[in-house]
């Protein structure tokens, strides 16, 4: 039974909007719609370029709509939650008034037969609107514009920014090979896979190939490693603020050449080695959860593999190796 | 400027080779084992190995893969050690094709293998694809790749070009099963769409092997020459594009050697066309003005089988093999964005 | 394979935030530069090559979609190149090769990066906590080239200032310092020991694009007074990432990348033979890391050339003197900087921070885990060696 890592991609981007766009935000807050001239015709959203050409367009901004005629139309019996309204809706072309080409925009119509090509409709605007192009909540069928709850007026300030969160969660299989890396980890042991062809062995099991043969390495490849080793080398990272950052101190992170072996594992957390002690050639082994302790299961670059949380000094005298620091790999 | 020679004169590059991998609804193997097995199929039964390989392009997305830079870990798959020539293009494996017809024309070297891969199983494609939407205007409204298709098709059938049981045909012929009856008895997933005129989420990968003309011709009996390249593309927002239209396909068929007419006196005989959606075939049949003589999509397209980043390269290998199996001439056919926003068109030819 | 030219570069002005700018206004500013340095319009170019970094920088997945029409690409061929931070120069190699080919005439090649909409730290981390960033992935291969070269801690702070000095120069620059000073790298935070604050790049929005003609078109611009910078050379090479006993501080996808393009420029002696060099330097120790891994310096050899003064303006091997990576760093186009500066020296047209002279440049741009590289070599003539 195939085990999946559910993982979540999401960040509020902040998106600069540029003189036309954010004419156009600015408009929308104040619930007016623009259009720019391009020639005899009337693009909405206004765009900085004619799209046909690329050329530049003069900031010949004009005022469309508000209501328009549907020109194509879609039922979306089941919104995403990206979708602008929770219930069915139909995504629609809508030219608006004075305008020479249809804007993309929900219409809220109840059902797919109340809409039809030629539909009149006219935008149904949020009450507290930021400059976005959700501030037209939807259309609705009429030549009447409305607002939803109480209408703020805007602030009058020009938009330059908008908000933008893109969040996508995906559902990654985890190989079996990997697995019985990590549950070897439980029993506190290591485990690798050695390629037939040129011996290189590489730890865990998450990547089962050997990238210099470009050979796959299955379950006959699987060998047991020491769990003891000594450190090449490191880092010690200064943490940053972003969104989604869960470190706060300098934390840092090790190389280990495992005795016995050439294998190297790289970006491992430490315990119990303070970052100002940390130097090329330290003996150590590694530390382990608690038997039966829950374990993260992402793996990833600088994170622990299963019950591995990370190496400790073993008290050994150091390794004085002036190669050591040049085994990054 | 027109980008291709006379058909038969040009300077000869052939594909000679090409293997999927893991075309499944979901699979688990990562995504560089799926490389891995369909480059080692590829370059096999050519009596190849990695180390032969000049010059390798790999096409994979990012954001399907839910990653970024995913393609790094690929590497892995091509055997770069000793260090390969080698690029990536976010963009289907077709255009890596295009890059290494490129590479191999300036003359230097011999062997490329290009690949598309990934596995759409993982994330939510309704989801992912506002993401390369207008992201001021579009982008914020989830405007997904189905809404637009839907719009497009509604276009189609305004035009004549196609009508619900057309496409509801192109489906029957392509995946082989049910009834036209049948089909249209189910609901809509996007007035006119319904579930069966949409493409299936598929994991996978392709690799092929192209080859200069000489080295082509020692490796196989028949290699597939590409006799005609290109690939053209158009505005983004759909609202601003003719829908019941592709004219950036035009212009690569015509560039590629295709007339308006469509085979330039020259038979196609055989049309793989990345259509994801059913009206996609009746509206590149008629841009292309491909008659019933010529045989669409015998693979089943992209309506039986769409691997993300790997469908068209894979329409690509579908056209060889119809080459490699003593035919004349086939066209293949990729495209990516919005409403077939932008169109590629390769030409494969066999010589007696 | 036909011979092809550099005949347009432009760049935006960098700024950590162009809050000014759309995506489509920020890549334009640097086409429209590029065009008007080239004497030509949108309707001149055949195809357009776009490079970026991860497309979860700023949350535009395939961006070359929406940028299609921005670009004037409508009817063209519009090309997405993604080699992690050797993009923005394998996008200018992508670009060339339409035209080597001969299959495209004039080609446009544009990058871009507008770091501000998101967080690189964010995205390299694919959006989990304790990311480690580009330092951190680096500061290891930095503490073995100090090892193994024994070179001095200064050489950092050296290159440090050399480029921020150099950057108050350029125009277009991103960071101007202009107290910098040995002092103030030393004085900096610890980053990513051994890595200090200032020894390391910034994050930066920009833009930058590169007009690629053949032979016919690069002759014109000579009969205009324009001269062009020749391609001679050109490559990218890759190498698997992590397996036991690679050396990414000397990494042999890099020695072969330059010998590569050594090799088709003519180049026998790079050191004598070349008259500068671009290289990518997000770190200020990669200066002597790819002086060595490029053969231009023997092993252990390349920080002395650092402490003699040889990289700097008026210095017999000037590196970086646009200010570089350490100066400006709109990921996706930091690479396409190097090889537009490269262009615009051999052109003589680098302005305030031109080497007196200069006939033959290298341009360089590497990622990952100094895995991708990709080369070019240009020239004020097509046979500067005879």
């Amino acid at each position: 039974m195939t085990r999946f890592v559910e993982s979540t991609i999401t960040f509020p981007y902040k998106r600069s909007l540029g003189p036309v766009t954010g004419a156009f935000m600015t408009a929308l807050a104040e619930k007016r719609i623009l259009g720019i001239r391009n020639g005899a015709a009337v693009l909405v959203p206004p765009m900085e370029w004619d799209p046909a050409s690329g050329a530049e367009l003069a900031a010949d901004l004009v005022e469309v709509g508000p209501a328009g005629t549907v020109e194509s139309w879609t039922w979306v019996p089941v919104p995403t939650e990206q979708h602008p309204l929770e219930k069915p809706f139909a995504f629609a072309f809508i030219r608006l008034d004075g305008a020479s080409c249809p804007l993309l925009h929900a219409v809220d119509a109840g059902s797919p037969a109340a809409v039809f090509e030629g539909l009149r409709v006219a935008p149904r605007w949020r009450g507290r609107r930021v400059g976005h192009i959700t501030d037209i909540q939807c259309f609705v069928p009429g030549e009447t514009s409305e607002v939803d709850g109480p209408d703020v007026e805007s602030t009058g300030q020009p938009v330059e920014l908008m908000d933008y969160t893109a969040s996508v969660t995906y559902s990654t299989p985890v190989l079996a090979m990997a697995d019985r890396a990590v549950a070897a980890t439980r029993e506190q042991r290591l485990t690798g896979l050695r390629c037939p062809a040129c011996e290189r062995v590489y730890f865990g099991g998450d990547r089962p190939y050997c990238p210099v043969d470009a050979v796959e390495l299955g379950p006959d490849a699987e060998i047991d490693l020491p769990s003891t080793g000594t450190l090449t080398n490191f880092i010690v990272v200064e943490p940053v603020r972003y969104p989604g950052q869960t470190a706060t101190e300098p934390f840092a992170r090790v190389f280990v050449l495992l005795d016995d072996s050439d294998v190297v594992l790289t970006y491992q957390p430490v315990i119990d080695l303070p970052v100002d002690e940390i130097r090329v050639g330290i003996r150590v082994t590694a530390g382990w959860a608690p038997i039966d302790a829950p374990v993260d299961n992402v793996s990833g670059i600088g994170r622990p593999l299963g019950s591995l949380l990370g190496w400790t000094p073993s008290g050994e005298p150091d390794v004085n190796d002036p190669d050591l620091v040049n085994r990054i790999y | 400027m027109t980008a291709n020679e006379t058909p038969g004169t040009s300077t000869d590059l052939a594909v000679v080779g090409w293997a999927q991998a893991a075309i499944s609804r979901r699979t688990d193997q990562t995504e560089t084992q799926m490389l891995m097995s369909a480059i080692t199929d590829a370059l096999t039964p050519l009596g190849l190995t990695r180390a032969d390989v000049d010059f390798t392009c790999l096409g994979s997305c990012d954001y399907i893969t839910g990653q970024a830079f995913s393609f790094v870990a690929n590497l892995d798959a091509i055997g770069a050690w000793p260090p390969k020539r080698d690029s990536h293009v976010e963009m289907d494996g077709a255009w890596a094709l295009y890059e290494a017809w490129l590479r191999l024309h300036e003359g230097d070297i011999e062997i490329a293998v290009v690949t598309g891969s990934g596995r759409s199983s993982t994330g939510d494609p309704s989801l992912i694809y506002p993401m390369e939407m207008d992201p001021y205007v579009l982008a914020p409204l989830g405007a997904d790749l189905v809404t637009f298709a839907a719009l497009q098709a509604r276009a189609v059938i305004s035009a004549g070009l196609a009508d619900e049981r057309a496409m509801a045909e192109v489906a029957v012929r392509s995946r082989g099963t049910g009834t036209v009856e049948e089909l249209l008895a189910g609901e809509y997933v996007r007035e006119p769409l319904r579930r069966h005129d949409l493409p299936p989420i598929t994991d996978g990968a392709v690799a092929m092997v192209l080859a200069t003309g000489d080295r082509a011709r020692q490796l196989v009996e028949r290699p597939a020459y590409i006799t005609g390249f290109d690939h053209r593309t158009e505005c983004h927002n759909p609202a601003f594009r003719r829908l019941d239209d592709s004219p950036s396909t035009r212009i690569a068929a015509r560039e590629a050697g295709l007339d308006d007419r469509g085979l330039n006196g020259r038979g196609v005989e055989v049309a793989e066309l990345q259509a994801s959606f059913t009206h996609e075939e009746l509206l590149l049949r008629h841009v292309l003005g491909l008659g019933d003589d010529v045989a669409v999509n015998p693979s089943g397209g992209a309506l039986r089988a769409n691997p993300i980043m790997a469908t068209g390269l894979a329409r690509i290998g579908y056209a060889a093999d119809h080459v490699f199996g003593g035919g004349t001439r086939a066209l293949a056919h990729a495209t990516s964005g919005p409403c077939l926003q932008q169109n590629l068109i390769c030409v494969l030819e066999g010589r007696s | 394979m036909i011979p092809c030219a550099v005949v347009g570069v432009g760049q935006t002005h960098h700024k950590s935030r162009r809050r000014d700018v759309s995506f489509g206004g920020l890549v334009r500013e640097a086409v429209f530069r590029a065009l008007d340095d080239a004497r030509m319009t949108m309707a001149d170019i055949d195809a357009v090559v776009l490079g970026k970094a991860p497309d979860l920088f700023e949350g535009v997945m395939k961006p070359e979609l929406y940028l299609s029409d921005a670009l004037g690409a409508v009817g063209k061929p519009m090309f997405r190149v993604h080699t992690a931070g050797s993009v923005g120069g394998t996008t200018g190699l992508v670009a060339a090769s339409h035209v080597r080919a001969g299959k495209h005439r004039t080609v446009l090649a544009v990058a871009f990066e507008k770091q501000s909409e998101g967080n690189a730290q964010f995205a390299l981390g694919s959006g989990r906590g304790a990311s480690l960033g580009a330092g951190g992935s680096f500061a290891p291969f930095v503490r073995a080239y100090i090892q193994r070269s024994g070179a001095p801690e200064h050489i950092g702070w050296t290159v440090a200032v050399k480029d921020r000095l150099n950057a108050l120069k350029n125009p277009y620059a991103h960071l101007k310092i202009e107290d910098i000073s040995i002092e103030k790298v030393r004085n900096s935070p610890m980053m990513w020991d051994p890595i200090r604050y200032l020894e390391s790049c910034p994050s930066s929005d920009g833009a930058c694009a590169v007009v690629i003609t053949d032979a016919d078109g690069a002759q014109a611009a000579t009969a205009a007074g324009r001269p062009p910078a020749w391609i001679l050379g050109m490559s990218s090479r890759s190498e698997a990432g992590s397996f036991p006993g690679r050396d990414p501080v000397r990494p042999r996808a890099g020695l072969q990348c330059a010998e590569d393009v050594y090799q088709e420029a003519g180049i026998t002696n790079p050191r004598e033979q070349i008259d500068m060099a671009e290289l990518y330097v997000p770190f200020s120790w990669h200066e002597p890391i790819w002086l060595e891994a490029h053969h231009l310096a023997d092993e252990g050899e390349g920080w002395k050339m650092i402490d003699d003064g040889q990289t700097e303006i008026g210095g017999s091997f000037p590196v970086n003197c646009s200010g570089g990576v350490l100066s400006t760093n709109p990921i996706g186009a930091s690479g396409l900087l190097r090889f537009a500066e490269a262009a615009n020296q051999v052109r003589g047209a680098a302005g305030d921070h031109q080497v007196d002279g200069a006939q033959v440049a290298l341009a360089m741009a590497y990622g990952a885990q100094s895995q991708y590289f990709s080369m070019w070599i240009v020239a004020n003539r097509l046979q500067p060696f005879g």
